[in-house]
Formats: structure tokens, sequence, C-alpha cells
């Protein structure tokens, strides 16, 4: 062990104390980092395989001494720019170096080639993660498990090749290079030390660099022809993924001075280092061609692992020795007539030149120095797998704990969705009753989805609907209403969500009705509840009250009794039918579909919906009573996917007969001592609006133009007009059906022109009797917002109007709507927009603009 | 019950199932220590346990005053939604 560090001994006897690249002690946590060291003595071997820990074990109290060997009086000054003027130095003695390996007899190269080749293959397998845009392959690295014998024979192969020739000509410490922070230290102390007289004293025989240092020059610097201009092709093919580290001056200096650039022996350089320079913005940490090439395998990885630490201090960690070899050889060679290039060896790795230091600057380097380092190797023990993970890898990890979770979570897997059910039933009829999407992928897709997510079977002549949230039907019944009305732009949108069994409401936001956040439903008095709450049976049926209530909750619970039979049958449905299916599975489905039919039919039946209708009778129809209840309005939807086609138009008229019996729509009358509805009435209405409306909205929405027709004429014929049109339960029926048909006139122009006949007059009707009662139909004053149904109403009544009716149904509302644009005035901007944009709904409808009205 | 008549369906086959038919309806319920409820039945069990809903709860506090005459004082209070042990039920009755 010399005195600085340096190991006088040839390349295969050293051991790990030649680690330590020159800085003797003050490189200590370089040389923490430095199982490095081992490696590069050993280019063939992995970094993982050799690392051998003894960078942990490394004693850094010694750094206490630094002082003693290196002095204290003057600190080194941290007044070198890399970028600046060291670069520029860089450059020259880069550029002088090649002059230099210019001026080398052609037989170095030769014998050199034959070094360096074997290096080549030493291919780490990681150079293609090198390139920005390289997918990796999903298969693991073998090597980093250590499994990868062929590539270590082959490295090692090489490497012992390389070790050989080392030893031949004594120049095997070159491959020690020298750190970012050395090369700045020593452009440093050029710059302070120019004076070529100190040169020679600067160049005491390094010991790293061997005892005759001239004799190793051939074959060193033959070593750089050899790779970066001596192969001509494969080279470049080797380099051009790892590209060199912008930060290093010498592939920088290479490119600017082509014309200092090697005759024929390194022609090719130019090419390569231009690319290398090309590519040089978008990589950040890339290593210089020369270090490429003898680079031992395990570099690349540490680069992928440690992308951005190896372009500045990281680097003396990889290649210690090579390059600060060959500066230090390149000194003499050039000689004291280059005013530079000679103190290069310089300062640390000298006394001489710490010794030219002043004291505080030299303090001041090996701190910082020291300092850098430590983060260095702290950054580098923290990294040192990074990247080791391919994002499939990342995800498959995360698939396996998604699995996982779900097998702690009950074992899906392996009881099917009987155990789905038990696991979270609720959650399960929940989304198989609102179609929500899947969100996981063990969420029993496969009959659960066939049989709930999307009622597409088909099996019950339903196929056409597709059954979603009651949102939706509302939408699409509102958008309806919009294509009916040309020339809307304002979007009546649905401005709230309310999910079941949540206490807020999730508002839906669009340029005309901001987001008003969450808007929590006002808790129900209790008294207000029960007082109302119990009216509808009780008025409908004077008398007899509790007796037809009884048994209307009777009926209910017949009802959900068999429907939960009937989803519960559902969910036992055999798997699906092939033609090879075995017997077994064809009686199982047969059994299973008689189970269905009678279960249909015995929901059909405690429905009471075929029980004559008595006209005259006091207590109301068994079915309209059911609707009274909250739970009955809340079976309906329920009830509505699993019946027929015929049984849903039955079920239609049974409740269009009955509109204005219905408690939503009877007990939703304002009247003129009570203009607001009390709270309990409004709940049912809401709960009505939910829960019955939009699978009858569904319907309608695809039912034909005779359907329409008849609903219509049974609402102008059998209830009370008045009544109806003064809720908003009514009011939404009937511009469901208005805007169907307006709908069907527009989509098929070839509709039978007596149908449309005979929808004209029932048109004409409804027009005569909603005339007189057009003031009374909106709900509350004008300050009252919840308007939006009578506007769509009137939209939908405008653009099926002839002119002259048009006129008409203006005059009915030309007060309301002065006003509300009155009140508009008033009201914040957004509010007055909303307010606006409902009225427009109808004045668009009959061509004309709030606008207008100024 | 008069019906006795009704099929097997008939879902009012033993006392409890007469709760059932309050299912979501307002009930009124009578506990030990002098307390009611009223409120909205959600749930119940065969141990009469039950969830209600929007309950309101009376209490009947016979105090002595200071005359040792006896003096009724009713505490109400309001759940929004309360689960009550089916212990303490004495009484279920659709409220009218």
């Amino acid at each position: 062990m010399s005195f600085f560090g340096f190991d006088a001994t040839l390349p295969r006897d050293r051991g790990h104390s030649s680690q330590a690249p020159g800085f003797g002690q003050a490189q200590d946590a370089f040389a923490g980092l430095s199982g490095r060291g081992a490696a590069d003595d050993d280019d063939a071997i992995d970094f993982e395989e050799t690392y051998d820990g003894l960078g942990d074990q490394l004693d850094e109290t010694d750094d206490t001494f630094n002082d003693d060997t290196f002095g204290n009086d003057k600190a080194v000054g941290k007044d070198f720019d890399f970028a600046g003027q060291t670069s520029r130095v860089a450059d020259a003695i880069e550029g002088e170096g090649l002059l230099w390996q210019a001026k080398q007899p052609p037989p170095n190269i030769h014998a050199t080639r034959h070094t360096t080749q074997p290096a080549k293959p030493a291919k780490s397998g990681y150079e293609p993660y090198a390139q920005p845009t390289y997918i990796p392959d999903l298969e693991a690295n073998a090597s980093i498990w250590g499994i990868n014998p062929k590539r270590q024979a082959q490295n090692q192969q090489a490497h012992q090749r390389q070790e050989t020739n080392a030893a031949a000509a004594p120049a095997a410490p070159a491959r020690k290079m020298m750190s970012l922070e050395e090369v700045e230290a020593m452009m440093l102390a050029q710059n302070k030390k120019p004076t070529p007289q100190s040169m020679p004293q600067a160049q005491p025989p390094p010991p790293a660099a061997a005892p005759q240092p001239q004799a190793q020059y051939p074959s060193h610097y033959g070593q750089m022809p050899s790779q970066q201009g001596g192969f001509s092709g494969p080279p470049q093919i080797l380099q051009r993924p790892q590209q060199p580290p912008p930060s290093r001056p010498p592939p920088k200096a290479h490119a600017e001075l082509p014309g200092h650039a090697i005759p024929p022996p390194g022609q090719q350089q130019p090419t390569i280092l231009q690319r290398n320079r090309q590519s040089v913005p978008d990589q950040p940490a890339r290593h210089t061609p020369v270090q490429q090439a003898q680079r031992p395998p395990s570099q690349p990885r540490q680069i992928l692992q440690n992308p951005n630490r190896l372009s500045g201090h990281g680097q003396p960690i990889t290649q210690p020795g090579q390059q600060k070899q060959g500066e230090f050889q390149r000194g003499p060679q050039l000689g004291p007539s280059h005013a530079r290039g000679p103190s290069f060896p310089g300062v640390v790795t000298h006394p001489e030149q710490l010794l030219h230091l002043t004291e505080e600057e030299r303090a001041a380097y090996l701190i910082e120095d020291a300092k850098r380092a430590k983060r260095n190797h702290k950054i580098h023990l923290l990294s040192k797998d990074n990247g080791l993970m391919t994002p499939q890898d990342k995800n498959f990890i995360t698939r396996i704990q998604l699995q996982q979770l779900m097998a702690a979570t009950g074992g899906l897997e392996e009881h099917g969705p009987e155990a789905a059910l038990t696991e979270d039933f609720y959650y399960q009829v929940y989304c198989q009753i609102r179609g929500a999407p899947r969100q996981n992928p063990h969420q029993p897709a496969s009959q659960f989805a066939q049989t709930y997510l999307f009622q597409t079977g088909g099996r019950y002549g339903m196929g056409r609907r597709h059954h979603r949230g009651g949102d939706n039907h509302m939408q699409r019944m509102e958008q309806q209403v919009q294509r009916a009305v040309e020339a809307a732009k304002a979007k009546p949108k649905n401005k709230q969500l309310v999910i079941e069994g949540s206490l807020g409401k999730i508002s839906f936001s669009n340029s005309k009705t901001p987001k008003p956040l969450l808007n929590i439903k006002r808790p129900d008095h209790g008294d207000g509840a029960q007082g109302s709450g119990r009216r509808p049976s009780g008025v409908n049926a004077h008398g007899s009250t509790i007796i037809d209530r009884k048994t209307t909750l009777r009926n209910i619970e017949n009802v959900y009794d068999c429907l939960m039979k009937l989803e519960d049958h559902e969910r036992r449905m055999p798997p699906p039918l092939a033609e090879n299916s075995d017997p077994q599975t064809i009686q199982a489905h047969m059994e299973w579909q008689t189970g269905t039919q009678r279960l249909h039919e015995t929901l059909w039946q405690d429905l009471k919906i075929m029980e004559p209708i008595n006209p005259n009778s006091l207590t109301p129809h068994p079915f309209i009573a059911i609707l009274s209840h909250a739970k009955g309005k809340k079976a309906i939807p329920r009830i509505f996917r699993q019946i027929d086609e015929q049984q849903r138009i039955i079920m239609l008229t049974m409740i269009v007969v009955h509109l204005d019996m219905l408690s939503v729509v009877a007990k939703a009358v304002p009247s003129p001592d009570e203009p607001n509805l009390s709270p309990a009435i409004r709940e049912e209405v809401e709960l009505f609006s939910h829960a019955v409306m939009p699978p009858l909205f569904a319907h309608i929405a695809e039912s034909p133009l005779n359907i329409v027709i008849g609903l219509l004429g049974l609402i102008l014929d059998r209830t009370n007009l008045h009544l109806v049109t003064r809720t908003k339960i009514g009011m939404s029926l009937l511009t469901m059906l208005i805007s169907r048909a307006e709908l069907v006139k527009q989509s098929t122009p070839e509709m039978n022109p007596g149908d449309w006949e005979q929808w004209m007059q029932l048109y004409n009707r409804l027009f005569d009797a909603v005339e007189p009662v057009l003031p009374s139909i909106f709900p509350g004053s004008v300050n009252d917002t919840e308007d939006v149904y009578v506007w769509q109403f009137l939209a939908a009544m405008g653009v099926g109007a002839s002119p002259e009716q048009q006129q008409r149904l203006v005059l009915g509302v030309k007060d309301r709507v002065m006003d509300t644009v009155a009140v508009s005035k008033a009201l914040p901007a957004e509010l007055a927009s909303v307010r606006l944009g409902h009225v427009n709904l109808f004045m668009r409808a009959i061509g004309l603009d709030v606008e207008l009205l100024g | 019950m008069s019906d006795a008549e009704e099929t097997a369906s008939n879902p009012v086959s033993e006392p409890l199932d007469l709760v059932r038919l309050c299912l979501d309806e307002v009930v009124s319920v009578k506990l030990r220590g002098d307390r009611e409820l009223k409120g909205r039945l959600h749930a119940y069990d065969s141990h009469c346990n039950l969830v209600l809903g929007d309950v309101e709860e009376t209490i009947y506090i016979t105090e002595e005053d200071e005359h040792e005459q006896e003096v009724q004082r009713i505490i109400k209070k309001q759940s929004e939604m309360l689960f009550v042990r089916g212990d303490s039920v004495v009484l279920i009755s659709p409220f009218q």
C-alpha cells in the first residue's frame, strides 16, 4: 500500500485495498461505495456478486487523520465550475489525449484490440433499458437472481483475458477511472497552478498506475482507439444505448475537436461520438464510450438503478481507475509545454498538488468531497434496487395482492356466487338493481351479470330494455323533451341524484346549474310524516280503513315474498345451455324455467293488478293501494324487471287509469290555502318519481304511437285532468306521452296518417282541457324554483301546437313568464340563468326566447 | 284473524308475521321502564329486536315534589336510527 492509497502491486496480486482510487483515506466515503472498486478490478464479475459489504464496514473515523495527511492550513476553494472553465480544460486535455493517441505506433492498437475485444460481449442485457422508449419484457433478468451462469462465464472469460493482458503490460490499473470530483479537482488545481515547472514534481509515478508509467502508455492508450475508433462497426452498436454523460467532458471533447481526431485508426471516432453527443440532452446519465467498453457488466444496471447519480459523483464508483490512469499517463507525455495538461494528475492524488493549494481550499475541498461522497453512498444504497421491477411486474404484484384481498374476504373463487351473496348480499342485490358497473373483476360476472346487470336476456321477452338507474330514465325523458324542442339549447338536466339509502343527494353540474355540492335532505319531522303518511289509505276508504290497510299491507308482503323468491330463483339459474350439454343440465334448466314461470304467475297474482276495476268503489283498486305505500312504490322497479311486455303495458295502463287516484296525485294537489305540499307528501312524490316513474318512462319511451294514443285517451276519458295537471307526477306523465308522440312523428315520416289524425284529435282535446287551467298549473309562487316540469310540459305542448295554439299557450302562461323573468333579474346570476333556462325550454319550443323579452 | 282461509303463502302464519306487515311503516313500541317509541320500523327479528328510524322516544317519569305530590314528567328524545333490544319490548302496534 503506497502512501496515497495506490496499490503498487500488480492487479492479480491486489486485494480490495486497491479500491481507494487514489485519494487515500480522503476518499473514505467513496471507498464505502467501492464494493464497486472490487468489481472494477474485475471487469466481468457482477457487482452484486462481488460486493462483500466492505463498504459498510469501512471505518469512517479515520477521516480525522486526513488533516494529518494532507495538512489543514488551507482549504480548497469551491470555485471550480465544471460547465464553464473546467470543461474547457477537460476538452483540451481530451484533445491532447487524442493527439497523443494518434501518434502512437499502430502495433499497440493491434495488441489492445485483442485486449478489449473480449470485453465487448460483456453485455449486461440492460442496454435496452437505456433507451427511453424501450418497453421491457416481462421476463425477469436472470442475472438479478444470480442464476445466469452463462453470461457470468462469458464475463469471467472476458475478464480473464483482460487480466492477462493487463498483466503483460502493466496497464491494468488503467481500468481505474477518475471520478468527476477528481477530474474537477485536478482541473481546479491546474487552473490554480498552471506552472509547468511544478509538473514533473506533480507526477511522481502514481502508485496505482504501476511502477513504470511509460511502459503502460502504449497499451493503455491503445485501448482507446480500439474501442472508439478501431472497431468501426461493433462499438457503435454496442455503445449507442449507453450514452455518455453530458456532464463529462471527454466525449464532448472528442466531438468538438474532430480536427484533433486521430487519423486512420480513429477514423470512426467522430461518428460515434457525435452520435453519442446527439442524444445527450435526453439522457442525463451516461458514460463515455471509453468507460462503456471497459465497464464491468454490472455497470449498466447501476446506471439503471441510479440514473441520476452516476453522471456526477457517482462515477468514482464505477470507473475509479481508468480515467485517472489515462490522465496520469497523459501528463508526462504532453509534457511541461502544455500548460494545463500536466497539472492534471494533481490535486488530491499528489501531496504536491495539495501543498500548492491554500489550506482553506484544501480543507473545503476535502470536506465537500467527503460529504458528497457520503450522500452518494447513501443514495446508492437506497436506490441500488431501483428499477428492478418493470411496470408489468408491479401490476402483477398488485393483482396478486388484490386477489389475496378478495380471497381473504370470503374466498369468492372457491365458493362461487353463493359465497359472494352471503358475503355482501345487499351490495350484490343493489348492484343488480342499479346495474352498477362491476368494480372489480371478482364480482361474479357470469350469470349474475347476465341476469341482473343487463336485462337483455330476452328470456321473458323484455330484451330491448336495459334497466339502469332511475336517473337515467329521468334523463332520458328529459332528453326526449329536449330533442323535441329543436331550438332548446339549455338542457334540463336532472339536477340531483338521490342514492337510495343515503342521506344526501349528489348534484350534477353543468354550465347552467353549477353544482351545489351536497344537498342534505331535511330530516323528516316525525309528526308530519305520520300525520299525512297514513292518510292515503284512510282517506280513500272511509270506514273500513284498517281492514283495507291491513289487506294492502299483506298484499305488499306477498309481493315482496314472491319477489324475493323470484330473485333468489334467478340466482340459482343453472349454467347456460350449450349444444352438447348433458341431460342433467338440460333437466335442471327445464325445472328452473318451470319454477320461474310459476313464480312469475304468483307475482302477477299477488300484485292484484287484474282485479276488476270498480269505478264506484270507495276503496281504491288493490294495486293502486299498494302504490300508496312507500314499500309498494319501492317494489315497482323490481317487479318491472320481472314481468313481460304485455304485463308492463297492463301495469302502465292501470296506473294511467287511476292517475288521479294515486296518492301522489290526489294528495299532491296544492290547495289555495296550502300552496306548499307537506314534507310527507313531497317525500312520497319524490319516491314515486324515482321509483315508479322511471320504468314507466322507459316503457313509454319505446312505445309505438298507438299505445301513446291509448294512454292519453285514458287520461282524458277516465281521470280528472284538472287534478292531474296540477301535480308533478301527472304533469310528467303527460309530458312524456306528448313528447313521445312528437318524437314518433319526427322519426317516422311514413307514419300511418290515421294514427296521427287520432293523435291530433286527442292533443287538441288535451289542449282545450289544459288551457283554462294554465295559470294554475304552476306550483307555488313565482319564487318556487321547482317548476321545471311545468316548463317541460309546456315545451312539449308547444312543439306540437299549431301557431294559433301556441299563441294561446303564450297567453295562458304569459304572466308566469314575465314574473319569472322579473324575479330572475333580482336573483344572483347563476340562479337567474337557471330560471331563465327553464322558461326558455318553453319559449324556444315555440320559437321565442326570453332574451326577446329584454 | 278473519282470513284464516288464506293459503300457505299467507305471510301471516305466526304472531310475529303481523309485525312484518308493519315493516317500513310507522309503529309505536311500548318498552319496559315507562318508555314509548314511535318510529319507522326497518327491521325486526324473532327476539323482537327492532331497528327503528326517525324515532321519537317518550319517557314518563313520576317524581315527588316537595309537598310529596306525585308529578308526571315527560321527556322526549329524537333519534335518527335506533336499535331496540327485544327484551325490553312490551308491545308493538301500527301507529294510528
